[in-house]
């Protein structure tokens, strides 16, 4: 589609970079982050002097006993003396919030102010280190996400995953396999990735045979947990033309230029209690924040050439698919069955193997899914796992079972 | 029962019994997670009411094999339409299914360590 056509923020993705996803990295939290973020800032070709902004998510390292002032140590650490930094925690969808956060803070410069008050250039980094607790530890710190009377009946995650992959499976007559071939296509795809957590493929019959976590929901549904940074650089740089541009990558005018442009981006909360939706099945975070990125981006969901998922259990990536109106309700498991979400499908769907093979180190995992629509857009990947053409990405990133969610578009 | 709201959202321990739901003495509308106010007519909930529930049908059920340290295993977990609030609960056993009817029943201690004890959901033999 023309290019002309669609929204903007006036935002760019000038660099992007990211440790691989694993369940040990044996690094400290800063040192994960700092990785991911020295490489977004080389990749930009951004002098960490030139950053006026550091944002910094990460959900988990106080409920796992790990430092406090995380965005300080961080700024320290990268040599951003002077910049303005902060901390931005949404749970699961702590990197999208944290990129939100950098693209508005970009856009709000732009209202007005002096320009040395003004935000040119800011770096994202989200960043995670789940084996800092043992997995009783990270568990109890993610079951406490849900509402406190939830929190009483021992609710989890992965039973909400359970309960609603059931009611998607009974209402929609779909087979089980529709859920093992989500796991089977996001494991497929990773295998090619090297910053994904697991790069084994499994097969429908693997899946069907893993262990029961929340039935129907098996081992090969549900993410794990890992350790891992991504970080991204953001310029100032409206469409192709406009020459406020810091990086020389995001300047319109070089032969380099190479950084997509957000064209939209939108969060929205849910229903905290999960019960209290008047269908289990209906996600209304998932489908305000997308109502409104599509708005804001100008274009529709047939418009996007490939789509990061936040598919933390299998069943989510069918429902989200649904809600954000890719397919029709009921339908994503067929068309999944039917191999439109794989990689050389109508809707590439998680081309860098999702949550479930990427891996979901929170504070990270919604900066990842941008990290790999850049590399998409940009062409950099190799054939093996390459959307051929790509032009426009989406990425949804959501908060514990749908409290939260958070919606991005980038355009090449 | 009339219910002070204080202590409610003092601790997980001292909510209401799990077979109880919220009613806004204004305009009778029901819920079961606490909240500050009524959804509806917006009046503080610091003077709401509390309404055991009765007989409710099953949405959507699951049986969940990792749980947390104090939880049992496996942990039977039912979605829950109650009249006028939806609510997750545990049930006694993993024979439920979805349009079962279900009641509260019996006394149990839902996570180990806590003092409290709570009814879990049983199905209604003949509603």
């Amino acid at each position: 589609m023309d290019p002309s056509a669609t929204g903007s923020t006036g935002v760019r993705v000038a660099g992007v970079g990211m440790t691989p996803f694993e369940s040990d990295s044996g690094r400290s939290l800063t040192d994960l982050a700092a990785a991911a973020a020295e490489r977004a800032l080389a990749d930009a070709a951004v002098d960490p002097a030139d950053v006026d902004a550091l944002h910094f998510g990460n959900a988990l390292a106080e409920a796992l006993d790990e430092s406090a002032g995380l965005a300080n140590a961080l700024a320290a650490a990268l040599g951003l003396d002077g910049a303005s930094a902060d901390r931005i925690e949404n749970t699961s969808a702590t990197g999208a919030s944290a990129f939100h956060r950098g693209v508005e803070g970009i856009e709000g410069g732009a209202a007005g102010g002096a320009e040395s008050d003004r935000t040119d250039v800011a770096l994202v980094v989200g960043a995670e280190k789940m084996s800092a607790g043992d997995t009783s530890d990270v568990t109890e710190a993610i079951s406490r996400l849900v509402h406190r009377r939830e929190y009483a009946q021992g609710i989890t995650l992965p039973s909400f995953g359970g309960l609603a992959a059931g009611a998607y499976l009974g209402r929609h007559d779909a087979p089980r396999e529709a859920l093992a071939a989500v796991a089977a296509k996001n494991h497929g795809n990773a295998v090619d990735n090297p910053v994904a957590q697991f790069r084994k493929p499994i097969d429908v019959a693997d899946a069907l045979d893993s262990p029961v976590v929340a039935a129907p929901l098996r081992l090969y549904d549900c993410c794990p947990m890992s350790d891992g940074a991504a970080a991204v650089v953001l310029t100032r740089g409206g469409d192709r033309g406009d020459d406020e541009s810091v990086a020389d990558a995001a300047d319109p005018d070089s032969e380099t230029f190479r950084a997509p442009r957000v064209a939209g981006i939108a969060s929205a909360t849910g229903t905290h209690a999960v019960a209290e939706r008047p269908d289990p099945l209906a996600i209304d975070s998932v489908r305000t924040a997308g109502d409104r990125v599509f708005d804001r981006a100008g274009i529709r969901p047939d418009d996007v050439d490939v789509a990061c998922i936040h598919d933390a259990f299998t069943v989510l990536e069918l429902i989200e698919l649904e809600e954000l109106g890719f397919y029709e309700t009921g339908t994503a498991w067929e068309a999944t069955l039917d191999g439109d979400t794989a990689l050389d499908g109508d809707l590439p769907v998680n081309p860098g193997g999702g949550l479930k093979a990427r891996g979901h180190p929170l504070g990270a995992t919604g900066l990842s899914q941008i990290v790999e629509l850049v590399w998409q857009l940009r062409g950099d990947l190799p054939e093996t796992r390459r959307v051929d053409g790509a032009e426009t990405g989406f990425a949804i990133n959501v908060a514990g079972f749908g409290n939260n969610s958070v919606c991005t578009v980038l355009r090449a | 029962m009339t219910v002070s709201n204080q202590g409610v959202r003092g601790s997980t321990d001292d909510g209401l019994p799990a077979d109880h739901a919220f009613v806004c003495d204004d305009c009778g509308r029901r819920w079961y997670y606490d909240r500050r106010s009524c959804p509806d007519c917006g009046r503080s909930s610091a003077d709401a009411s509390a309404v055991r529930l009765e007989t409710g049908a099953v949405v959507a059920t699951t049986t969940v094999e990792t749980t947390p340290p104090d939880v049992r295993a496996p942990n039977h977990l039912a979605l829950i339409r109650f009249d006028g609030v939806r609510l997750i609960a545990q049930a006694a056993d993993g024979d439920l299914s979805p349009g079962d009817s279900v009641r509260f029943d019996g006394s149990h201690r839902l996570r180990e360590g806590r003092d409290r004890t709570d009814p879990r959901l049983v199905a209604v033999e003949d509603p």
